[in-house]
């Protein structure tokens, strides 16, 4: 069975549809990238996905069960995000912000079990970030952050992960760490993810689907090999052959 | 993780010997000076100088008491906010909630009077908070999604402002005699609270800072912003209601009774962050609540004696302690701004 479905997903802001008729349904530890132009709906797609927007029309399927029959807290335990920009997490520790995603198992007050805190170490220790647990967010390199916000994703405790551009403001040895990371959640603890991708090659290397937009439309959905040949690349984001050989080659 | 532990205790430990302390010195001092047994005796039913029980139990002591409960009321108001606009310098006062809270107040008072109705604390808590709601509203109305901080203070002062201006233009209006009292209390000022008050205030006060802790999880979701909060769980709608209302009852108790005191929303969450050296909101909202009660007592002692007898209004006392403190957090805030790009 299909672990996130789409079918005929409008989205978009204030009735105003960005992106349309998408369908795509992927299984359990499955990697799915999403690429296109700028602009292209991709990041409207992945909220309305992490159900921080309304689908327009349409719905989302988690597990053969359609988004609006589950309770926020249910979602909250199967679904962790990551998003683009800065956070402020003023005088927060890494552990703080990491203890975080803890939020939808606590009681009342919020407060921690051993257990939990088990799960939040274990995170921190997934990532490498144990030496960070007590420094402050605020004080970390932007490669730090993006950990501590993984290890805050991971100690929720997700069967699926959804990812906005996680790469950006990070340099190469970075970007391969965090793809690594992502790479063993999925195939070790069967984490299905769904992200935007600027890097094409990594987009390659990484997934198990591509889903291309183009100008609101899904325009290819297929796996890697597939989807990243010269011709179609140049066709979806209207560029020469003679540049993309270029630069690419 | 220890460590923190400790301080946390060592923290609390100290605000609480403080507030013990100035209590104890407040019990002390005045236009007339007891010393330390004589006010053990009235305390304990052992006096037989009823002047000394008189300023003793009916004058300082419920005076003490409403400044303690009020301060921490304010304070907690402040943290509210600034977790609500998530700005640091977000409070009553300088976002002109204060003002608005006076302002309905103060016709409330005008009209009674003119009717010759004596209002109770019950409908000028109800008048505050009115007002408080009011000037709120119109805050969010003009600073709309604006995330900037100064813009968001400027709106606020604006408010202040034509609250202030309006309520000048009714009390010209309002018939001589009722000026004098209106004038005394929309300085701001602790004192002639009487035990009735007291027990209305923590009526209001003891309920809403129980609800405000028991919001501490959905506050420390908030603190990675609303996307965060939302993908947690947290109905975001309903925790930024319930903050907006508690915030303001909170506020519109303390003008009600002590009319507007200003920057102690502001400074004193921030000096609790500080100190704590953390924002988790389980720690902090207690904290800021008795930081507040230590942050008043404190003020009201100066206000009292420093010029004795001639007392200053709290709000003088409180803006020459709180207002550097804002001054301080904009502009670490500038040089931490050019630091990142």
């Amino acid at each position: 069975m299909s672990h996130i479905k789409t079918e005929n997903l409008y989205v978009g802001y204030n009735k105003k549809i960005i992106a349309g008729d998408i369908s795509f349904s992927i299984s359990k530890g499955e990697i799915l990238t999403i690429i296109g132009p700028n602009g292209c709906g991709k990041s409207t797609l992945l909220k309305t996905v992490a159900s921080q927007l309304e689908p327009l029309s349409g719905s989302v399927y988690l597990s053969g069960k359609s988004k609006i029959d589950i309770t926020e807290k249910e979602l909250a335990q199967k679904m962790s995000v990551m998003l683009t920009g800065r956070l402020k997490a003023e005088l927060m520790t890494c552990r703080d912000v990491v203890e975080t995603g803890r939020y939808p198992y606590t009681g009342v007050l919020g407060l921690l079990t051993e257990n939990d805190n088990k799960i939040v170490n274990k995170a921190l220790e997934t990532v490498n970030a144990q030496e960070l647990a007590d420094i402050y967010f605020s004080q970390l390199s932007d490669g730090q952050k993006q950990r501590i916000m993984l290890a805050r994703a991971i100690a929720q405790e997700p069967e699926i992960l959804i990812l906005d551009e996680p790469t950006n403001f990070l340099d190469i040895k970075y970007k391969l760490e965090l793809l690594t990371m992502l790479k063993k959640l999925s195939s070790e603890n069967e984490i299905s993810i769904i992200m935007t991708l600027h890097e094409l090659e990594l987009a390659k290397k990484v997934s198990d689907k591509v889903l291309c937009i183009k100008n609101g439309k899904p325009d290819k959905l297929g796996a890697p090999d597939e989807v990243f040949t010269s011709k179609y690349i140049c066709s979806l984001f209207d560029i020469s052959s003679d540049s993309y050989e270029l630069w690419y080659k | 993780m220890n460590n923190r532990k400790i301080r946390y205790a060592a923290m609390f430990i100290t605000l609480a010997a403080l507030l013990i302390t100035l209590t104890a010195v407040n019990l002390l001092t005045g236009s007339v000076s007891f010393s330390f047994s004589e006010v053990i005796d009235v305390i304990t039913g052992n006096s037989t100088d009823t002047t000394a029980e008189k300023v003793i139990l009916q004058i300082r002591l419920p005076r003490i008491i409403a400044a303690m409960i009020l301060g921490g009321a304010l304070s907690l108001s402040g943290l509210m906010l600034q977790s609500f606009f998530s700005n640091p310098i977000a409070g009553p006062f300088v976002l002109g909630i204060s003002s608005g809270a006076k302002l309905t107040v103060a016709l409330a008072m005008i009209i009674s009077m003119s009717t010759g109705i004596i209002m109770n604390s019950a409908s000028m808590i109800i008048a505050a908070f009115i007002g408080s709601l009011a000037a709120t509203a119109a805050i969010l109305a003009v600073s709309g999604k604006m995330k900037n901080m100064s813009y968001l203070i400027i709106c606020g002062i604006m408010i202040g402002y034509i609250c202030s201006a309006i309520t000048e233009l009714a009390v010209t209006f309002a018939d001589d005699s009722n000026i004098v009292n209106l004038h005394n209390w929309s300085m701001g000022t602790f004192s002639s609270t009487s035990w009735k008050d007291v027990a209305v205030m923590t009526f209001v006060v003891v309920p809403a800072f129980a609800a405000a802790f028991l919001l501490s999880k959905p506050m420390s979701a908030y603190q990675l912003g609303e996307s965060y909060a939302e993908n947690l769980g947290v109905n975001v709608k309903r925790f930024k209601t319930a903050l907006i209302i508690l915030s303001s009852l909170l506020s519109a108790c303390v003008t009600a009774f002590a009319g507007p005191v200003s920057f102690v929303g502001v400074a004193v969450p921030h000096l609790v962050r500080s100190i704590f050296r953390t924002s988790k909101p389980i720690i902090i909202i207690p904290a800021s609540f008795i930081g507040g009660a230590v942050f008043c007592l404190f003020c009201d002692l100066l206000a009292r004696t420093v010029f004795s007898p001639t007392e200053l209004s709290i709000s003088t006392v409180t803006a020459v302690f709180g207002a550097p403190v804002v001054l301080w957090i904009m502009l670490r805030r500038s040089a931490n701004r050019n630091y990142e790009a």
